[in-house]
């Protein structure tokens, strides 16, 4: 029972999501105030996650009898809780980054100006029970639990993208949303299934050790790793599975839109990290190369075409996961270190972008690339915080998206052999280029089409301002958080 | 003596006037250009005041400053001159200077216009001072956004699709260099007793020593990569393409830090990266660079004489000159008296193109303020109308052409001395050589005939009463830069002085034998 403390953030989201859900019912008309409280409880769980980050150790732990196995990097690694959780320095690295995201996306959600109808409380209240989902799928050390993980954070979703009741397309990209991720689900599901036929278990430990040695792979464990690999593809929206991102990305809300490039897709990058981060002896980095090229390549091409913000960016976070998948391909230290360094990094400039967009359009109401024509009459301040966004997507020093990039190229060219991935993933960003100067040609060649000011809330300040301070602190000094990257993976 | 941090001061004193700009009202374009004025001058000031202290008789750096930046990848903030680097400093804070004043006839979003002026001289003269390669590269794409809004908002008709194909070749060939960049530090790392660095010092000194080997197909892949990028800036051929719509479509004032500072970026990066850091893929592309620079001496001569344009024309006057630099370089393997007069020749080029093409530039933006067309056909006569600007004109022009007397012949003059007398392996530059001198026979050709169709012949009565001469501010422009061109053409060792010693020890290393 004591280890329960381990996951104690969990079990207070889980409990405030429903209380929310019940208090609801009672009182609903103070709409914003529920996402205030949710915001409340999740700075609380990021503080908790903080403190473990920063001291070492989960506060509490030691007084409940909780004794440490293990010192890894300064971080104090418990035991499983129930062998099912490991809340071990990754996942507290990936908890963090989620709770910020999940944050910022509540912040964006107060004065977004297509829930000034919507029931906020059951808004909070899936928004916390996708976190917990997600929170749950990077600390998971048993498939069976990941897969619960999985449908937590699907279902809340699902229903989270279809939220903007009055618009068709939303409840379009819900419906289609909804039947990619319940196949997902099943591919996932099933991968599960071979790999307890051929484990005997649904832990991840003999695969962890099978990955360790050097006995190699066979044919039905590469199917195994297929099926679990396809099941969170659909996650990362990474080619083959990304099919589905562009419509639900643009029927949903945008804070929704916001939400889902980023947090479930670092969420699934944490899980892959954890099961696959050595999978150089699992025998299926060419594939994973393969893909990655792909998906870069997909993702940018695409973006090239659209006109509309929200697939624009869905086509660039495709292109974006396809950058973390190179890192990921190349792994060892330096490129686990790119993959973490990165997720994080893209969060943040990512969330920037879509804050951005969200100031913007609740006034221009248009999610249109045109949207942004004459920013700079507007706004110079806006504008300006948008291009540094927009070249931190890119991947222009010296700013976050750079420093990332630089991390990924360093780590590929560490294996001579993926040299042509490395040039593929350098020609990807000269292409990426060309959709995002889209924007700020809008931003600063074009005129305004109407002289109406955007319009700040405090909490639209606040996301801008975390959001642009990570962008530009992480990319002029990113030694603090380059060493925090090192010492979790314990090098 | 050294002054405290006067590099940093220097670089990042044009980056305070931007921030400055920022927080003034949008509508008061006066305050704007004397803020901007203020800044340029104050970093024009800081340039020269080193000049004194400069020691032109060491080829180590100076005023160097050293911090740690990211010590998880080892890369420090290394800044320091040396004979190579200090006279593109004081040519970017002359220019700089000269074109923000050329600037006082813009009147469209001039707090803007500024701002990204002032962060474009942060740029060009961090990348000068920058001692670690990742600073460099850092600073090498800071000044392409400067560049890409100074020409998208501001320039002529095609001004949009310009900007975005200056900045897409750009960043495709600096996204090569920074494979390279990451390649050499990672070879680097493998030297025993070396750390993994991207000090510049640091890696010229392994590789002259012969301790960092980048040899073979490997070195050349690196070597590619980089000249590339730099190739792209310079521009080389086949990467010319960007430059006649960039400078067409540019504003006179950001024409002339295109042509005067920006292009010897390129020529920069490969002498400070590419020679001493990898000397022997640069040994073995020495061939090519000789036929690149014939090509681009003469394709560019023939290619300005087919222009209509003016600004088209001394743009590709830009490629020809620029060909002049890569021959002078080619020649660093020659005998040593060849390749010293050939590296001299190609950074004193570098300095006197800056000077003649930047008030050439300035000259055909004085005709377009008040035609509004540059159309070569359209004029004539023009000596009989306006005599001062004619007059400074054909200086200027008979400099370009390369006039005993003026600037640009002394480094012409070294830079074909330089590659006659070398040779590589067997490669005889002689037949380039020749052939390149073909080059200088057009452009005299070109020039000439702008001179005639312009200045000379009838005047077309269109512009009657509408074309009065220089006004004083164009003069404050244009006369320092005539006033430097015949400087440097009666007494060149002023410039030479402060680069030879650098420039001999780099013919020292490229040819491995220090």
């Amino acid at each position: 029972m004591s280890s329960l403390i381990l996951i104690a953030p969990e079990i207070g989201l889980t409990l405030l999501a429903l209380g929310i859900l019940t208090a609801e019912v009672f009182a609903p008309r103070v709409r914003t105030f529920w996402i205030r409280l949710a915001v409340i409880g999740l700075l609380a769980a990021l503080a908790h996650q903080l403190i473990f980050f920063v001291t070492g150790a989960v506060p509490g732990a030691e007084s409940l009898g909780i004794s440490p196995i293990n010192v890894k990097g300064g971080w104090v690694e418990y035991p499983l809780v129930y062998g099912m959780i490991s809340a071990d320095s990754l996942a507290a690295f990936f908890k963090l980054g989620l709770l910020a995201a999940v944050i910022l996306i509540l912040w964006l959600s107060i004065d977004y100006r297509e829930f000034k109808e919507s029931a906020l409380g059951t808004y909070a209240a899936l928004m916390l029970l996708a976190t917990v989902g997600m929170m749950l799928m990077v600390e998971s050390t048993d498939l069976l639990l990941t897969v619960l993980a999985l449908e937590l954070l699907s279902i809340a979703s699902f229903i989270l993208v279809g939220y903007a009741a009055g618009r068709k397309s939303s409840s379009e990209g819900a419906v289609k949303y909804f039947l990619v991720g319940t196949l997902s689900t099943a591919l996932f599901l099933y991968g599960t299934s071979f790999y307890y036929a051929y484990f005997g278990t649904t832990g991840i430990q003999p695969l962890l050790q099978l990955a360790a040695g050097s006995s190699g792979s066979d044919l039905t464990l590469m199917m195994v790793l297929v099926f679990l690999l396809s099941g969170i593809g659909f996650k990362l929206a990474m080619v083959p599975f990304h099919m589905w991102a562009p419509d639900a990305y643009e029927g949903a809300p945008t804070p929704i839109t916001a939400f889902l490039s980023v947090a479930p897709k670092a969420a699934a990058v944490g899980f892959l990290l954890r099961l696959l981060g050595h999978h150089d002896a699992l025998g299926i980095t060419p594939l994973l190369a393969v893909i990655a090229a792909v998906t870069m390549t997909v993702g940018n091409v695409g973006a090239l075409q659209q006109t509309n913000m929200k697939r624009m960016l869905a086509y660039s976070s495709i292109a974006q996961i396809g950058y973390i998948l190179v890192a990921f391909v190349a792994g060892g230290s330096l490129g686990t270190q790119a993959v973490m360094l990165y997720t994080f990094l893209y969060l943040f400039m990512n969330l920037g972008v879509f804050a951005v967009l969200v100031t913007v359009s609740n006034q221009t109401h248009s999610d249109e690339v045109p949207t942004f024509a004459g920013l700079y009459q507007k706004s110079m301040g806006l504008s300006l915080v948008m291009l540094l966004f927009l070249l931190s997507l890119t991947g222009i020093p010296p700013l976050a998206g750079f420093i990332g990039k630089f991390t990924i190229f360093a780590a590929v060219l560490t294996h001579p052999s993926l040299l042509w991935l490395a040039i593929v993933a350098v020609l990807n960003s000269v292409i990426s280029l060309f959709y995002y100067f889209r924007i700020v040609q809008q931003m600063f060649f074009k005129e305004p089409a109407d002289p109406i000011q955007p319009r700040y809330s405090a909490s639209l300040v606040c996301c801008l301002g975390v959001t642009l301070f990570i962008t530009v602190a992480t990319g002029l000094f990113p030694d603090r958080i380059l060493a925090w990257v090192r010492n979790v993976i314990g090098s | 003596m050294n002054l405290p941090f006067a590099l940093s001061s220097m670089t990042f004193l044009p980056l305070i006037g931007a921030v400055i700009l920022l927080f003034l009202k949008k509508e008061d374009a006066r305050l704007h250009r004397i803020v901007a004025t203020v800044f340029a001058a104050l970093t024009f000031v800081l340039s020269v005041a080193l000049f004194p202290q400069f020691n032109a008789g060491t080829a180590d750096m100076q005023f160097v400053e050293q911090a740690n930046w990211i010590p998880a990848f080892n890369i420090h903030y290394h800044l320091g001159v040396d004979g190579l680097s200090f006279p593109l400093v004081l040519l970017t804070t002359f220019l700089t200077l000269i074109s923000i004043i050329a600037s006082y006839g813009i009147d469209k979003r001039t707090r803007e216009y500024f701002f990204w002026f002032l962060m474009l001289e942060t740029g060009m003269l961090g990348l000068f001072v920058s001692l670690d390669f990742f600073l460099f590269y850092v600073f090498w794409e800071v000044t392409l956004i400067p560049m890409y809004f100074l020409i998208g908002v501001w320039g002529g008709p095609k001004r949009e699709y310009a900007a975005v194909k200056f900045f897409l070749f750009t960043l495709f060939g600096s996204v090569f260099m920074l494979l390279s960049l990451l390649a050499i530090y990672f070879a680097s790392g493998s030297v025993p007793g070396s750390e993994r660095t991207f000090d510049l010092v640091k890696l010229t000194q392994l590789a002259s020593t012969g301790q960092l080997q980048l040899v073979g197909t490997t070195g050349m892949i690196i070597f590619l990569g980089l000249y590339v990028a730099f190739a792209i800036k310079i521009p080389a051929f086949p990467f010319h393409t960007w430059l006649p719509l960039a400078h067409v479509e540019a504003p006179t004032g950001v024409s002339v830090i295109l042509a005067g500072v920006m292009l010897k970026m390129g020529v920069y990066g490969i002498l400070r990266v590419c020679y001493p850091i990898l000397p022997e893929p640069t040994r073995q592309f020495l061939p090519w660079l000789i036929g690149i620079a014939s090509i681009n001496v003469v394709y560019g001569a023939f290619c300005a004489l087919a222009q209509k344009d003016m600004k088209r024309m001394v743009a590709y006057s830009s490629v020809n000159h620029m060909g002049y630099c890569l021959l002078g370089m080619a020649a660093v393997m020659g005998n040593p008296n060849a390749a010293h007069a050939g590296l001299s020749g190609a950074v004193l080029q570098m300095v006197n193109h800056g000077i003649i093409t930047a008030s050439l530039f300035l000259l055909v933006g004085v005709i377009y303020d008040r035609a509004h067309t540059r159309d070569i056909d359209a004029f004539g006569g023009l000596a009989g109308k306006i005599p001062i600007f004619a007059g400074i004109m054909i200086v200027q022009a008979m400099a370009s052409l390369g006039l005993p007397g003026l600037a640009g012949f002394v480094s012409e003059f070294l830079s074909f001395l330089g590659a006659f007398g070398g040779s590589f392996a067997g490669h005889d530059y002689k037949p380039w050589v020749a052939f390149s001198v073909l080059g200088i026979l057009i452009t005299a050709a070109f020039l000439l005939k702008l001179i005639r169709l312009v200045l000379m012949g009838e005047a077309n009565p269109k512009w009657e009463g509408k074309m009065p001469d220089m006004t004083p501010r164009e003069l404050v422009t244009v006369l320092p830069l005539l006033g430097l061109t015949i400087f440097l053409g009666l007494d060149p060792g002023f410039a030479l002085r402060l680069m030879d010693t650098t420039l001999a020890q780099l013919i020292r290393i490229v040819s491995g034998q220090f």
